[in-house]
């Protein structure tokens, strides 16, 4: 191969092995082309003084904590998205209408709790409560203390007279005592209940007329 | 170049057992491995990078034995300081672990990998200067690592004055010359990691050691050339 000085940098740069066995050829003839050679290699030669692979003992072990870590970290944020995982597999347009049938969902469960109750005045006093409760039972108290007073202004008339009449008040008011009796004895098992005190209080009422009448015979 | 003012006499400081360490094919092309040979390699290298997307830690410390060495090396000619180098080769391995997924072969892993390793060392010395320049408004910073004191070499008089002359090359021509000569790839596997063509690497090789050989050339040359 025929190598001249004018190739030497085209052969320096990019040059096939032919071509370099040409130029070295060609340099033992050629004091330029020779020390060019030489300096090229040498450049090379001395690229070797940086290469220091030395051993470190603490690299790998920080990388491998580091990896580790990183690892660990992939792995519960990707155990944190699992759950609504399922949601980028919808389209955007199903994603809107789950959305859409959700806050429906919210709005009629709502609605529903917080309709207006249509409650009765015996079912909103079905039980009362423990005021109402001394309330009541002062008012009976009174009550009873003055159909006493009642039944000792009419005892007379009831106990002297032996008219048909008179027997059929007594036998009235026994029944009446009787029923009594009995309520208060449920009452008194079950102090709350409103009904027991309804019915008691109607008794009371009727125990009270009746006194009325006697009271009203005898004048 | 009276900056450096150091003579080599080229040849005659070269240590006769350093010329014959030094790699074959320097001048010329590599001879090319056997198809064989090259197939196997292409093999491990992927099943090395399928090794890591499948996480396994094992993967890396394999990728770590078998470059670990010449990364830190490499970083450390970017960088000039061995803390900052390892450093940089710890945030690669982190970089490739978060990225391996997207790898698709296009190269081979390890070129991968190194590629990830250089953009690693610039993103530091970037970082490191704007530090410096928070630092000292007024002054301005050579963007160029200094080197650092290193274990004893053969020829440390011809190590500073190439640190010296490598420090005042551009980027491109630095990197390429650290990875073919120090670091011995090919120009194939440069140009994947610079992403450039293999002509521009060996042009910017060229151009490297034409700018090293008058930065380190004898001041009696320079001296002759300029009495012509």
């Amino acid at each position: 191969m025929n190598i001249n000085c004018d190739d030497r940098e085209r052969i320096l740069e990019d040059g096939t092995p032919a071509e370099w066995t040409g130029l070295e050829g060609h340099a033992a003839s050629c004091t330029s082309c020779a020390e060019e050679l030489r300096a090229w290699r040498s450049l090379s030669v001395t690229a070797n003084e940086l290469r220091e692979y030395s051993e470190s003992l603490t690299l790998w072990p920080r990388i491998r904590q580091s990896l580790a870590e990183h690892a660990a970290d992939a792995e519960r944020q990707r155990q944190h998205r699992n759950w609504r995982s399922f949601l980028p597999n919808l389209s955007l347009s199903w994603q809107a209408a789950v959305a859409a049938a959700f806050v429906l969902l919210l709005v009629l469960s709502a609605s529903w709790l917080l309709r207006p109750t249509t409650k009765s005045p015996q079912q909103s006093t079905g039980l009362l409560k423990s005021k109402a409760l001394a309330d009541v039972e002062n008012a009976e108290s009174a009550y009873v203390e003055a159909i006493d007073k009642l039944a000792t202004e009419a005892k007379p008339q009831l106990g002297s007279s032996e008219t048909p009449l008179m027997a059929n008040y007594r036998e009235k008011l026994f029944v009446l005592d009787s029923a009594i009796d009995d309520l208060r004895a449920q009452a008194g098992q079950n102090p709350s209940n409103a009904h027991l005190r309804y019915e008691l209080l109607a008794i009371y009422q009727e125990k009270q007329r009746t006194l009325e009448e006697i009271v009203e015979e005898k004048r | 170049m009276g900056m450096m003012g150091l003579a080599l006499a080229w040849q005659t400081r070269i240590h006769p057992v350093a010329q014959r360490e030094r790699r074959v094919e320097p001048f010329g092309k590599q001879a090319a491995a056997p198809d064989s040979v090259a197939e196997t390699m292409r093999a491990d290298d992927l099943a090395l990078a399928t090794a890591c997307q499948s996480g396994d830690l094992h993967a890396y410390e394999r990728l770590y034995t078998l470059h670990g060495a010449r990364m830190k090396n490499l970083a450390r000619n970017i960088l000039g300081s061995s803390m900052d180098a390892e450093d940089a080769v710890q945030e690669t391995f982190l970089k490739v672990q978060r990225s391996v997924g997207s790898f698709r072969g296009q190269s081979s892993f390890v070129t991968w990998t190194f590629r990830v390793l250089v953009n690693t060392c610039y993103d530091a010395r970037r970082s490191r200067l704007r530090k410096k320049e928070v630092a000292t408004d007024d002054e301005r910073e050579d963007t160029a690592p200094r080197p650092e004191p290193r274990a004893a070499s053969a020829h440390p008089t011809l190590r500073l004055a190439l640190e010296r002359a490598l420090a005042k090359l551009t980027r491109h021509q630095r990197d390429v010359f650290l990875l073919y000569e120090v670091e011995g790839f090919r120009h194939g596997e440069i140009s994947e990691m610079l992403e450039i063509s293999e002509a521009a690497s060996k042009n910017t090789l060229f151009q490297a050691k034409k700018n090293l050989r008058q930065m380190l050339e004898p001041p009696r040359h320079r001296d002759a050339a300029g009495a012509r």
